[in-house]
């Protein structure tokens, strides 16, 4: 049977449709899975004023046929099998006639009893009592409340449409009693809708401008902008995020095509592009990859037969230009290297000083990781961008549009004819601002990524700022991801605790924590943010968890070591080489670390370990070093049968006190050798699988 | 239609909502907001409706009367209504259809934009109301002021009151508006902004503005103590003004920034809370 549910609201953020969407589907389907209805059919869809949900169920919950226990059989019968007064009372009290009782078997013992049908509770029922639960448990980044109420929510409430097998249902959200009625476009076509099923409701609300489903809305836009741009052989410069949010900001979409003075084609693309869409989240329009003067906006209109939405958009966007045009002109008038010495007066963060303390700092982590990366040739590049990346703030094209910051300041550093080197360094100092955005694509705009990061972490760490849970006000997630993604991406190998200690040498006593203390939270932080970005590649939890064991000297290595580590879980040696590393170090857990002597050994099988360990290290310690795990872990392998037969042979808690500790020393230096490639006491196995703990955040 | 048409429109339409139609606060303030008609009213639980055009100053804003768009002073035409009216919406659209504006043939937008004001504790959540792209009017549901959240929730709504002329009248500068059918803009404005921006970027006394606001922050410190909170927000007032000109002349160092506005901010909110625990007899 069809079901239909409308909460009409005002306007909503895109970003709150979506997680909205996501939790009323999640709660129909955990709500009718507790109630046995079954689902055949389960969909939701949005306009920015209404939540949809939408399916087929079940008209109810199945008739179902159940057992009521009485009392113990012992209490309820004689013992020549005849009904006690208890069992007669039973019988009465519940109504059933005594020949239908019978003996019911239960895991305390026998009990009197009888089965009868139970009547399956409507699905109406269960979805009036679950539809207020569904939509008062919604949550958002940010609620409010409204008029005289206390009820936080996304922004205020204005119906409920609730309706079943084309009744309305009987429930009430916040005041709002459930009908069959709700209202078209706002402008266009706001006369009563009725509806009774998904397909009445879709077609009414089309006749009063209202599309309610966001991915024909999408269908909508994308064909009009075809049909658009049809005359001009042109494209809309692709943008899916900005066509995400449109399809959600409108009810009718109606592209719009207008255009802007040629002249202000000389702006640069990055300009152009940032004024259409920040500021009127417009389309930019290209032909054979060169910005054309023209513009796609999407109105929530039928029509704009007047043409006054493509000029009142014409002129605002002139105006946004005009004032762009005067930003480029009037701030290539100051060259960067002036600029910067204004960075005195702009905060990075109250404790960590100036932009120009950060720059100062940033000169020297830069020179100093193209010292240790021997990327000599860029240091002077990219100590000199480190000098001017931050100068563009001051900026009045920054001011404006603050997601041009780096990218402006590369602008302006090629303009005043700067070097190739330092300008694209500037440009992309900010990449890659997510998981998704591509890394530096110069040594020289890599190294200041990792030092511009790297200074705000080891800073907002060092001065007591806390990443919780959803909170995380200085970005640090971002900016570690931002590292670690730039290191992977280019394969970039530095000691990074080494980097940490440079980093909080430069910052001196300017922290407020003690040095060891933030290293220690810097390292952990980037294990923990390493683990989260390796399980979302796919890895097993188990094998990240072994891999960022040995710990992050090498943040290439933690991708090494799990590469390995899955590349091998197949084979036939894995599983039993893991139980023998396990025992090894369950063997030496908490003992003292003992020497090796040769001369001490009084089993040929240890002798034979010995010798088969010194080649077999040997062989695999300069594949670690170069961060060849895989190779290093098949040798490794090796060891395997020859450690079979020393443990069937030899005793290694040996009465005699030297050969005892001389076989621990044998064992510890192969489990130090094993932690160089990972720590696989934390890798499951089969049978092991149920007992250890669930994957981290 | 002019400036002064669109003031008696708006004025014509609240005062229709119920509004009380305030005259004009005597001292500077960068919104709407921060006028005791709104600041003050917000905070306790009685009803509330009110409009009233409010200059605004924002002393970084000058461009010595060179920018078609941009003054370091413009007119808001601000409302409140407590409680928040359910149609508040509805009612704000016909606002525009009373001023003749023609809703099906334009593009009219709630788009998401929260508000908020460090300086006197302030948020709210909201939209920007865009008609044909263009930013006409601040619209939120005022959630805290002073520090203190509001029950019942007022809803602000803030007309810009040049853009929306400059809709109206289809001209690309401000200063080509009609205050009047006699008066323009450029006469009644254009000499204003080239000389306050000249004071607000280079003319005004750094000393004399650091010593007043000072001298303002103490005031305002030692009359809230003494209860007299309406004096004590006013002092506050010239101390933000005194701040945003101290800002426009480059002259507050990095740190400072902060503390000063961390200074306001706790005055203010004592003042808040002063002001709702106070009986006033009404």
């Amino acid at each position: 049977m069809e079901f239909l549910l409308e909460l009409l609201t005002e306007e909503l953020p895109a970003s709150h449709i979506r997680s909205a969407l996501e939790q009323i589907e999640a709660g129909f389907r955990r709500e009718l899975a507790e109630a046995r209805i079954e689902v055949r059919r389960l969909e939701t869809l949005a306009t920015p004023r209404r939540l949809v949900a939408a399916g087929d169920l079940a008209e109810g919950q199945e008739d179902r046929e159940e057992v009521v226990t009485g009392p113990p059989l012992a209490i309820a019968k004689g013992p020549d099998g005849a009904l006690t007064a208890a069992g007669r009372g039973f019988a009465r009290s519940q109504g059933v006639d005594e020949g239908l009782l019978e003996t019911v078997q239960t895991p305390k013992g026998e009990y009197l009893g009888f089965k009868r049908k139970a009547k399956g509770t409507p699905t109406a029922e269960i979805l009036a009592a679950a539809v207020p639960r569904i939509l008062g448990s919604l949550s958002f980044p940010k609620m409010m409340r409204w008029a005289a109420g206390s009820f936080r929510f996304s922004r205020p409430i204005h119906g409920l449409v609730c309706v079943f097998g084309g009744a309305v249902v009987p429930t009430s959200f916040e005041g709002f009693a459930a009908s069959d009625a709700t209202v078209g476009h706002r402008i266009a076509g706001p006369g009563p809708v009725r509806a009774v099923d998904l397909a009445s409701y879709r077609e009414a609300l089309r006749k009063s401008f209202v599309i309610v489903d966001p991915s024909e809305r999408r269908e909508i836009i994308l064909a009009q902008i075809e049909i658009a741009l049809a005359p001009l052989k042109a494209k809309a410069y692709p943008d899916p995020e900005l066509l995400d949010e449109l399809t959600l900001n409108v009810e009718y979409p109606l592209v719009i095509l207008g255009e802007f003075p040629e002249g202000y084609l000389s702006l640069p693309i990055e300009v152009l592009s940032t004024a259409m869409r920040e500021g009127q989240k417009l389309f930019s329009v290209v032909r054979d990859r060169k910005q054309l003067p023209s513009f796609l906006g999407v109105a929530d209109a039928p029509a704009d037969a007047k043409g006054l939405i493509r000029r009142g958009n014409e002129r605002v966007l002139k105006a946004r230009l005009a004032d762009a045009r005067f930003f480029w002109d009037q701030d290539r008038k100051v060259p960067l290297g002036d600029r910067a010495a204004g960075l005195k007066n702009v905060l990075f963060q109250e404790k960590l000083g100036t932009y120009e303390d950060k720059t100062l700092r940033l000169k020297k982590i830069a020179a100093y990781l193209c010292d240790k990366l021997g990327e000599a040739e860029v240091k002077e590049a990219a100590v000199e961008a480190a000098s001017l990346c931050k100068a563009d703030l001051l900026t009045e094209m920054v001011k404006e549009f603050s997601g041009l910051q780096g990218r402006m300041g590369g602008l302006y550093a090629r303009e005043e004819g700067l070097p190739a080197e330092v300008h694209q360094a500037i440009y992309e100092h900010y990449q890659p601002t997510s998981l998704e955005d591509a890394s530096p694509s110069t040594p020289a705009g890599a190294v200041l990524s990792i030092a511009d990061k790297m200074d705000s972490i080891v800073g907002a760490i060092g001065i007591g700022l806390q990443v919780t849970g959803s909170s995380d006000p200085f970005g640090l997630r971002r900016n570690a991801h931002g590292v670690c993604k730039v290191v992977l991406d280019r394969k970039l190998r530095f000691s990074f605790p080494l980097l940490v200690d440079r980093i909080l040498a430069i910052y001196g006593d300017r922290l407020t924590l003690g040095r060891a203390e933030v290293k220690a939270a810097c390292l952990d932080f980037f294990a923990g943010r390493l683990r989260f970005m390796l399980e979302k590649k796919g890895y097993r939890y188990d094998l990240v968890g072994a891999a960022l064991g040995p710990g992050i000297d090498q943040i290439v290595d933690a991708q090494a070591r799990v590469e390995a580590l899955d590349a091998l879980k197949s084979s036939a040696q894995f599983e039993p080489f893991i139980l023998m590393a396990k025992r090894i170090k369950n063997i030496v857990k908490g003992l003292p670390s003992a020497k090796v002597n040769p001369d001490l050994f009084v089993e040929k099988e240890e002798r034979d370990l010995y010798s088969t360990l010194s080649i077999i290290g040997s062989n695999a310690q300069p594949m670690m070093a170069r961060g060849d795990f895989a190779r290093a872990q098949g040798i490794i392998f090796k060891l395997q049968p020859v450690l079979n037969t020393f443990f069937d042979k030899v005793l290694v808690m040996a009465e005699e006190k030297k050969t005892r500790q001389n076989r621990v020393g044998l064992l510890q230096s192969i489990a130090k050798m094993l932690l160089g490639l990972a720590d696989y006491s934390m890798v499951v196995v089969e049978g092991e699988k149920a007992a250890k703990s669930k994957p981290s955040r | 239609m002019s400036v002064q048409d669109l003031i008696l429109g708006l004025h014509r339409f609240w005062a229709g909502q119920g509004c009380y139609l305030a005259p004009t606060y005597d001292l500077e303030v960068g919104a709407g907001t921060m006028t005791p008609d709104t600041f003050f009213r917000v905070l306790d639980r009685r009803d509330w409706r009110v409009g009233y055009v409010q200059p605004s100053r924002r002393p970084d804003d000058g461009r010595f009367g060179e920018n078609p768009n941009r003054v370091q002073k413009h007119f808001q035409y601000q409302v409140i209504m407590k409680p928040s009216p359910a149609a508040i919406q509805d009612i704000y659209i016909q606002s525009l259809r009373s001023l003749g504006i023609v809703l099906e043939d334009h593009d009219l937008r709630f788009d998401e934009d929260n508000w908020e004001s460090p300086t006197i504790g302030a948020w709210g959540v909201g939209w920007q109301v865009l008609l044909d792209g263009l930013e006409i009017t601040q619209f939120t549901y005022f959630q805290q002021c002073g520090g203190i959240d509001l029950a019942p929730v007022p809803v602000e709504i803030t007309y810009g009151l040049e853009r929306l002329e400059m809709f109206l009248e289809q001209k690309d500068d401000i200063y080509d508006l009609d205050w009047s059918p006699d008066v323009s803009y450029r006469d009644l404005r254009l000499r204003e902004e080239k000389e306050f921006s000249e004071y607000n970027f280079n003319a005004a006394s750094v000393a004399m503005l650091r010593r007043a606001f000072n001298a303002c922050q103490k005031e305002a410190a030692r009359l809230a103590a003494k209860d007299l909170v309406l004096p004590a927000y006013d002092m506050c007032l010239k101390c933000s003004h005194n701040f945003n000109l101290l800002d426009a002349r480059g002259a507050i160092s990095v740190t400072e920034r902060v503390k000063m506005i961390s200074q306001i901010r706790a005055l203010v909110n004592d003042i808040a809370r002063r002001y709702t625990t106070v009986k006033d007899g009404a």
